[in-house]
């Protein structure tokens, strides 16, 4: 008997057994309402289907041509770390049960998926410091162009007041989501010399009605802002405060709801997720009670089965898409829950002094390397800010030519600024926890080594 | 709680009942930092006193997580005939080859040109979609159906404003899924409904009563939500094409085409295929899934960027220097690791394995239609597609108290309305949407039939074990309209809601 093709399950005597119970003869007249001419009268040009092992062989071809944080040591970020990942994260999230199941729309049948979330949500809100988490939108760049639109339509205002200092895909995306709807945004420049939020151009933006003040922190220079007066320039006109963090700094740096921002969104990487040339990642949204009915997404509660008994179910869909149609807070339904699953993994093995320890460990090595790069000649800081775990250095050569010649020698150094403000020569720097006293110094020998061969 | 809970009561504590202070983050440590002292420049924002987070040891973690894991129900463990979501069985190969380091280490802003392994599969994915969907241009970025409905939109828009056109209206099917409507409002448009006939088929006269110079586009998935294939849709694509508006497919359906018929053939402009259904990529409770979006040639310049695609030198490569392009959808370049998986797919099956995929996706759901018309007659009389709208209107029970029971026998609800995805007409109140997929063998598909035949023999009998199903489960029926709570901690109140 010939093996069937890829997946299928119905041997030829099924199919003709099956077709006798419709009362057909054949797929043709099975599908005969289908016009005659808009069949295909040819087979689909793709490639002959592969077994596995051939496939696991075209796959591992094709990965191999790539560099990775494996091949190459990765000092990148932007965005998005390479912290550890502990094999427990991906244990669970290779459950098959919690993969290849759908939205829990059946809660009876879904309580694990959904008490998932709801830590999921209660987890996160610890992190932000906020009282409601909504169960991820797509990524970092949407949830900013989401949180947008929730101070959009929660204040009626259609002016947004939004930092310079926001990574620069984010922006786009934010531009784009706007594009169409109605919406004014005016960007607020930054001080060249700290690199954080020019105030005056806040103060000055906020002279006129806005919807929200958005910043991110650490922004996008790897600086952190004073969020604190951030939130409290918005509030004193009236406008919601929406602020972009970076989770695992938040193990020692203050939350932003702690300084009472709004809507505090994140890019949720850093949490769990593989770098996978970028993505599936997770955006993160929290916000106050007051702010729930324009949250997008997914929400779980609290509910009671018949017999009274506590039962978890997905609650506020009155805000989403299959009820409100072109009303609705968003139009996302498949979102990223499994990242969220990975995330809860993750935030529940580290833990208050795991996560405290990760963070305090990334923030020591990034300011042990930048203090030592300092010392190199020619080697300057680019900004005067406190940062994280991300640093701008201004080189005395080109940047793309020391990222080659760095990345000849086995490190992704940095990316290069010159998307952010137009500087040939700077360098944006990470350092997370899993860089070691060794590597951190072997790549300052390199780096100091590579910058003489240049100069 | 002693973190020793049972499975059954897995479900009724969260992390932080399980914390026990001192055990969380064991082993982060590092021989040359402390991970203690915080850099003085940082000490004036590292103020951060505590987080609140759960202490648990890793064991606990895996217990109570596996645990859950067990009160969750996905493919894996049995049919998922969850009408519109495809629910078919997601092959584990495709999930080792997204997880390769090659892959998943790689950092989105490496060099462009050190992931040349990429660009490949890209390019040949992005290739293998539009000859499945007989498109000619394919983005890979949206993240999922809905972030390719915006995407198509927005494209379709900046054709219009090329054009200098000023065209303000999408139409869309009442029967359409809510995520169209949705995103038409975020591109900026207004919506037009256009109802069903009593065929099941699109209205095309109400649709030709609605066409004027502000119409853009028609958004469409054709089979619909109904499970019909429109055999108007030649006529629906040349009057649109005729008042200047172009078509727009939702591939949410695109299972029970593949190697029969193409979108393209149909004459749709834009499309886009939700990979987590059609091309297996695990749903994973939600999400994430990928939304690639194709086009016909002349709307290529508008897609978003990066665009992968070949340089003059023959190079693949990610381009972001596109004059025209709508911009930017979202970070980087789209759900990779969904997309190698989808890719996978694709080249596990190849062309002949795909068109059977599409016919046996067909037949079981004919073969669940014809089988069960008895007891649930086909809402249309005829054929349907990859699923079959059947109504429960003579059940003598609730339909929605029915499927409940069904679960008792293993079997997932199908869709119902307001129990999965796809919007409905009231007059279909009743209706089930029943989308067995290709991958339940007849064996399956037999048993399938045969609970739902014990479930309505138990109306007359046992009508009360029905209506208080399921009672395999720990937690008892859940009813919408029970008061339901954002959960909170402590200090945070908790805030009204219907669990709808
Ligand atoms: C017909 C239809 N269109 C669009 C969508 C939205 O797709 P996604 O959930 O991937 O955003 C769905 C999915 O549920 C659907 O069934």
């Amino acid at each position: 008997m010939a093996s069937l093709p890829g997946y299928n399950v119905l041997r030829e005597q099924d199919r003709s057994h099956m077709l006798e119970k419709i009362g057909v003869d054949s797929i043709d007249q099975l599908i005969d309402f289908i016009p005659a001419n808009l069949r295909l009268q040819q087979p689909l040009d793709l490639p002959v289907a592969m077994s596995e092992w051939q496939l696991k062989s075209h796959l591992t071809e094709l990965a191999s041509q790539n560099e990775s944080a494996d091949s190459h040591v990765c000092f990148l970020g932007g965005g998005v770390y390479d912290h550890h990942i502990p094999a427990v994260v991906d244990t669970i999230a290779s459950r098959g049960e919690f993969l290849t199941a759908y939205t829990p729309y059946q809660p009876e049948i879904s309580q694990g998926l959904l008490r998932v979330l709801s830590d999921f949500q209660l987890v996160v809100g610890r992190l932000f410091d906020v009282p409601v988490v909504n169960c991820s939108v797509y990524d970092g760049a949407t949830a900013l162009a989401e949180s947008a639109w929730m101070a959009i339509s929660a204040s009626g205002e259609n002016r947004l007041i939004v930092s310079d200092t926001i990574w620069p895909e984010h922006l786009e995306v934010l531009h784009l989501y706007m594009a169409n709807r109605d919406v004014e945004i005016e960007m607020i420049s930054h001080d060249e010399s700290a690199g954080t939020c020019d105030l005056a151009s806040l103060e000055s933006a906020l002279q006129q009605p806005a919807a929200a003040v958005i910043a991110q922190s650490p922004n996008c220079f790897g600086i952190l802002e004073d969020v604190k007066t951030l939130v409290q320039k918005a509030h004193q006109k009236d406008c919601l405060a929406v602020i972009g963090c970076y989770p695992t700094s938040l193990g020692i740096i203050e939350a932003p709801g702690t300084h009472g921002a709004d809507i505090v969104y994140a890019e949720g990487q850093s949490l769990g997720l593989p770098l996978a040339a970028g993505g599936p990642y997770m955006g993160m949204i929290g916000t106050r009670e007051a702010l729930i009915d324009f949250l997008p997404g997914r929400l779980v509660g609290e509910t009671k089965d018949i017999k009274g008994e506590p039962a978890l179910a997905l609650i506020k869909q009155e805000r989403e898409q299959h009820v409100r149609r072109h009303k609705a807070t968003s139009h996302i339904c498949s979102n990223q829950a499994l990242m969220a699953l990975r995330t809860l993994v993750y935030l529940s093995l580290m833990g208050e002094s795991g996560l405290r320890r990760v963070a305090t460990l990334s923030a020591q090595k990034a300011h042990y390397l930048c203090a030592e790069l300092e010392k190199v000649a020619g080697i300057s800081k680019s900004y005067q800010g406190a940062f994280f775990n991300e640093f701008c250095i201004d080189v005395p050569v080109n940047a793309s030519k020391l990222i080659e010649k760095l990345r000849q020698q086995g490190f992704h150094a940095g990316i290069e600024c010159s998307s952010h403000d137009n500087s040939q020569d700077r360098l944006l720097i990470a350092v997370t926890e899993t860089k070691s006293l060794d590597t951190l110094n072997h790549f300052i020998q390199v780096f100091t080594q590579s910058l003489k061969k240049l100069s | 709680m002693n973190p020793g809970t049972t499975l059954k009561a897995a479900r009724r504590v969260s992390v932080f009942d399980l914390s026990q202070p001192g055990l969380g983050g064991s082993g982060i440590t590092d021989p040359d930092f402390d991970g203690e002292h915080i850099p003085d420049e940082l000490s004036e924002f590292a103020t951060r006193k505590n987080t609140g987070l759960p202490e648990l040891s890793e064991v606990d973690v895996v217990r109570h997580f596996t645990r859950l894991s067990q009160d969750t129900f996905g493919v894996d463990l049995g049919p998922y005939p969850l009408g519109s979501c495809t629910m078919k069985y997601n092959p584990k190969r495709n999930d080792a080859m997204a997880d390769l380091p090659g892959f998943a280490r790689v950092h989105p802003a490496q060099p462009k040109d050190s992931m040349p392994g990429l660009w490949t599969l890209f390019h040949n994915l992005q290739e293998h979609l539009a000859e499945i969907t007989g498109m000619d241009a394919f983005t890979l970025q949206p993240a999922a159906g809905a972030h390719g409905e915006l995407t198509g939109l927005l494209t379709i828009r900046r054709h219009f404003e090329s054009k200098k056109q000023n065209r303000s209206v999408i139409l869309i099917p009442d029967s359409a899924h809510g995520t169209n409507p949705a995103s038409a409002a975020m591109s900026g448009y207004i919506c037009k409904i256009i109802p069903t006939t009593k065929e099941g088929t699109l209205d095309v006269e109400a649709m030709r009563s609605m066409l004027d110079g502000d119409v853009a586009a028609l958004m469409m998935t054709n089979p619909s939500t109904l499970g019909l294939f429109d055999p108007n849709i030649e006529e629906i694509a040349k009057t649109l094409h005729d008042n200047g508006s172009l078509l727009y497919y939702d591939g949410a359906n695109l299972n029970a085409l593949m190697g029969l018929v193409r979108p393209g053939d149909m004459g749709f402009d834009v499309i886009h295929i939700n990979t987590h259904k059609t091309l297996s990529t695990p749903h994973g409770g939600g999400g994430p899934g990928a939304g690639p979006c194709g086009v016909k040639a002349f709307l290529e310049p508008y897609l978003p960027i990066p665009v992968v695609t070949r340089n003059d030198h023959g190079e693949i490569e990610a381009q972001f220097d596109r004059p025209l392009s709508i911009g930017r959808v979202k970070s980087y370049f789209g759900h990779v690791s969904i997309l190698i998986k989808a890719y996978c797919y694709i080249l596990s099956n190849g062309a002949e394995g795909l068109r059977m995929v599409s016919e046996n996706a067909v037949l079981n759901a004919n073969y669940m239609q014809s089988s069960l018309s008895d007891l649930l007659p086909p809402v249309f009389q005829q054929r349907c597609m990859h699923e079959c709208l059947l109504s429960g209107g003579d059940l003598d029970v609730d339909p929605f108290d029915f499927v409940k029971r069904l679960i008792d026998f293993g079997v997932h609800p199908p869709t119902l309305v307001g129990a999965g995805c796809v919007h409905f007409s009231d007059e279909y109140d009743a209706a089930m949407l029943i989308e067995p997929t290709e991958t339940e063998s007849l064996a399956v598909l037999d048993d399938m039939i045969a609970q739902f035949r014990k479930v309505a023999r138990e109306v007359a009998v046992a009508r009360y074990m029905i209506e208080t199903a399921p009672h395999t489960t720990d937690v008892a029926k859940i009813i919408t309209d029970e008061p339901a709570f954002l959960s909170m901690l402590e200090a945070d109140k908790p805030c009204d809601s219907k669990s709808s």
